[in-house]
């Protein structure tokens, strides 16, 4: 008979048999082993452990290469918006700049990194005036000729001509814009010719205007002469604003510095986020605290919560700030209104669950204070949500006041933030060339509530003892 | 059962009531332009007569008392600003049925792309849909809608050539704000429905079930989806009552003459009897909305009991 259960009576067996075989001898038993002295601190070893839940948490933190990251570029950001209107040569936010010839707003100036145009040789002739003690505006042209008015053209250089006005020399461009009237073979000078638009005749083939309008030399690289003629001294820098601070991020349709708008915006986001998650913190943790504690309160605060809870909060922050007179004062009020509600629930049902656990009994029997059970025993459980939540109300709040300002009850322009920056923006996006002023506010929100989200997802699940090694 | 459904709806009685109080008293602290339509051309004696009308002359009680007369005779206010003279029930009449359905499509989309994509990402934990939904919420949740909408419509019109305001007869121009209310859906789903797959998934009736040898589609979708979608159902009447509301956003940017534009635009002009009833059935519609969700789950979900239970568990 060969059943399966045969089968393994057979090889157990065989097993013991084996095992009997291979049996040590007492001697070669004692080889084996060595007996250990008594050590007393290793007898202390097993009931000690180091575990610190704060070294546990910002271990583990800090394994998470992406969240360091975003900690590294939100530290840098925050930083910045401190220390950008330090940097020299900054624009305030807030001042309307004006062409200083012209007087007009330097609107809408496109985002770049530098104001120069070009530089000149020395001795380069320019026509300009003196602007203040350091600066001149400078152009190349010489006058500018009238629709229809004849000229004489002497040298053809494809898209310039030189040419004879009035018994004076100069340049002028041949391009779409001029539409010079020119013969058959434009090559064979001279001859005659004129524009139907008036044209600019320049001192040499080079354009030295800022799309017609004067451009900006430093007063100590400028010669005048009696006559109102000035010159180039060594290599001239002709620049595009009287600055060596370019906008940046380019002007908005007033003439504002759009770079140093963003920062003082971000700073202001900044501040009424935190703001926001700080009330959140504070009223959430003390209202949560006294719910679960103080049994006699939790009915009268439940149905606090229920009323409240129940209004849709964007209602509660539209109704707050319609009412109150708009400002970041409102703001802060109006979100910190209906985000503590979150964190209050949490709290109580957290302290609810944990309060009469038997390690706490057990501590309180032991007289350690109530406050020592709070930080011990109570905390961190608490401390992931309670940190995910405030890290998390900060991208909520940048993202409710750019919805408030949408809406038209946010802040005013004269205080920028980038809820009314991308609101101003958002008005000019039929207009391709103008889009800079919606995107650059734009991109530094995104990495802004990116980078505080994840942080704060991050840092709850490092928080979180589960999760501890 | 019974019992139970009637102290919940007790209590959403009491809390509409207090809430619709509240908003009447703060509303009253209003500046009073916002009931006329000529304030600045009108004398003292003019102002004070058609504030006497409108009953805002009275104390505060009896303010409350009159509107909740009113109101059990269906009468919200009339509009003095945006619509002169309108009855605010018609207006809403007029705009609210565009809103809802807008919302129903956006809500079916957000269902029909979030379910899936929450089922995809619980079965392949850290596989390519985890990653990409992940990536997909963060962006949908940290980036404030507010700016996404933006961008989708600059760069979506330009790309489909068609201009940026909605056109109720072309249906080329319903997509991008239907997408665009769909978003936050289609984010939230996936995330929560992950949430509670890998929280059942992680339950030992499923094992039970692994041992049983049912097959992991079997199990995935006889066990595992179904009870992970039970806390979900408990948001879908709000959320169904809410297309009542539109997006007061995106309605406001495409100019969808929807109520979320409406809400926008009374705003702006001060309509103080406007603002008011809008933000009343804003609220109502929230309560409301989590009573029958409540009910919903209390329905459906054969875990909550009404009774207690007799003797030892």
């Amino acid at each position: 008979m060969n059943t399966p259960f045969e089968a393994r009576k057979r090889r157990v067996e065989e097993n013991i048999a084996g095992a009997v075989r291979r049996e040590l001898t007492k001697e070669q038993e004692d080889a084996l082993f060595v007996l250990a002295d008594y050590d007393e601190t290793a007898a202390e070893k097993t009931g000690y452990s180091n575990y610190s839940y704060w070294r546990s948490t910002i271990n583990a933190f800090f394994h998470n290469r992406m969240a360091v990251f975003m900690l590294i570029v939100l530290a840098l950001l925050t930083g910045f918006t401190f220390v950008q209107p330090l940097l020299p040569g900054q624009y305030d936010p807030n001042k309307i700049n004006n062409n200083p010839v012209t007087g007009i707003q330097l609107q809408n100036q496109s985002p770049g990194l530098t104001t120069v145009y070009d530089v000149v040789p020395d001795g380069y002739r320019l026509i300009g005036q003196r602007l203040d003690d350091d600066w001149y505006a400078v152009s190349n042209v010489i006058l500018t000729i009238k629709a229809r008015d004849g000229f004489t053209v002497t040298e053809y250089l494809d898209t310039w001509c030189r040419i004879e006005y009035k018994g004076r020399e100069g340049y002028v461009k041949n391009d779409f814009q001029t539409k010079l009237k020119l013969p058959d073979d434009p090559t064979a000078v001279p001859y005659d010719s004129k524009s139907n638009f008036p044209i600019q005749m320049f001192e040499t083939p080079d354009d030295y205007t800022n799309k017609g309008d004067m451009l900006y030399a430093p007063a100590d690289q400028i010669r005048e002469d009696e006559d109102g003629v000035v010159y180039a001294v060594g290599e001239t820098t002709l620049r595009t604003i009287p600055s060596n601070q370019p906008f940046l991020f380019g002007t908005n349709n007033i003439g504002q510095d759009l770079w140093a708008r963003v920062w003082r915006g971000t700073r202001t986001s900044l501040w009424i986020g935190f703001a926001v998650a700080f009330f959140e913190a504070l009223i959430g943790i003390v209202i949560g605290i006294i719910w679960g504690y103080v049994r006699a309160l939790d009915r009268l605060i439940t149905e606090v919560y229920n009323v409240l809870d129940n209004i849709p909060n964007t209602i509660i922050l539209i109704l707050i700030s319609y009412i109150m007179r708009p400002g970041i004062g409102t703001l802060i009020f109006a979100m910190s209104l209906t985000r503590w509600l979150g964190m209050a629930r949490f709290i109580r049902n957290q302290i609810v669950i944990i309060r009469d656990r038997d390690y706490n009994l057990a501590s309180r029997c032991l007289g350690t204070a109530s406050s020592r059970i709070m930080v011990r025993n109570l905390l961190p459980y608490l401390i992931s949500v309670i940190m995910l939540r405030m890290a998390l109300a900060i991208p909520g709040a940048i993202g409710s006041e750019v919805f408030i300002t949408y809406i038209g009850l946010g802040l005013s322009v004269k205080t920028p933030s980038l809820g009314n920056l991308i609101n101003e923006g958002r008005k000019l996006v039929t207009s391709a060339t103008l889009r800079y002023q919606l995107i650059f506010p734009a991109i530094i929100l995104s990495i802004v509530t990116i980078a505080f989200y994840i942080i704060g997802n991050a840092f709850a699940d490092a928080a979180d003892p589960k999760n501890h090694t | 059962m019974v019992k139970y459904v009637l102290k919940r709806l007790a209590a959403s009685a009491v809390t509409l009531i207090i809430v619709i109080t509240i908003v009447f008293i703060l509303l009253r602290q209003m500046p009073i332009e916002g009931y006329f339509d000529n304030f600045e051309k009108l004398s003292e004696a003019q102002i004070n007569v058609k504030l006497a009308n409108l009953g805002l002359t009275k104390s505060l009680p009896a303010q409350i008392w009159d509107f909740y007369v009113r109101l059990f005779h269906g009468d919200v206010g009339t509009s003095t600003r945006y619509s002169v003279g309108t009855p605010v029930t018609q207006l809403i009449a007029q705009k609210a049925p565009l809103s809802i359905v807008m919302g129903l499509m956006s809500m079916l989309i957000s269902m029909i792309l979030g379910i899936p994509l929450g089922a995809a990402m619980a079965r392949s934990k850290s596989g390519f849909w985890d990653k990409f939904g992940t990536v997909f919420i963060v962006i949908v949740n940290a980036v404030p809608a507010a700016v996404y909408y933006i961008f989708i419509q600059m760069y979506g019109t330009s790309a489909m050539g068609i201009s940026m305001l909605f056109d109720r007869e072309r249906l080329i121009t319903w997509i991008l704000p239907v997408v665009s209310m769909s978003l936050g859906g289609i984010a939230s789903n996936a995330m929560w429905l992950r949430r509670y797959m890998l929280d059942e998934i992680n339950k030992d009736y499923v094992r039970l079930a692994r041992a049983k040898g049912l097959s992991s589609q079997k199990i995935m979708m006889r066990h595992v989806f179904r009870n992970a979608f039970v806390p979900m159902v408990q948001y879908l009447p709000a959320n169904i009552l809410y297309t009542i509301c539109g997006s007061i956003y995106i309605e406001s940017l495409y100019s969808v003459p929807g109520m979320g534009g409406l809400l926008v635009d009374v705003i702006n002009r001060q309509d103080n009897p406007m603002v008011q009833a809008l933000v009343m059935l804003y609220s109502a519609i929230g309560i409301i909305g989590l009573l029958l969700g409540d009910l919903l789950m209390a329905l459906i979900d054969p875990r909550i009991s009404f009774v207690k239970k007799e003797g030892a568990r």
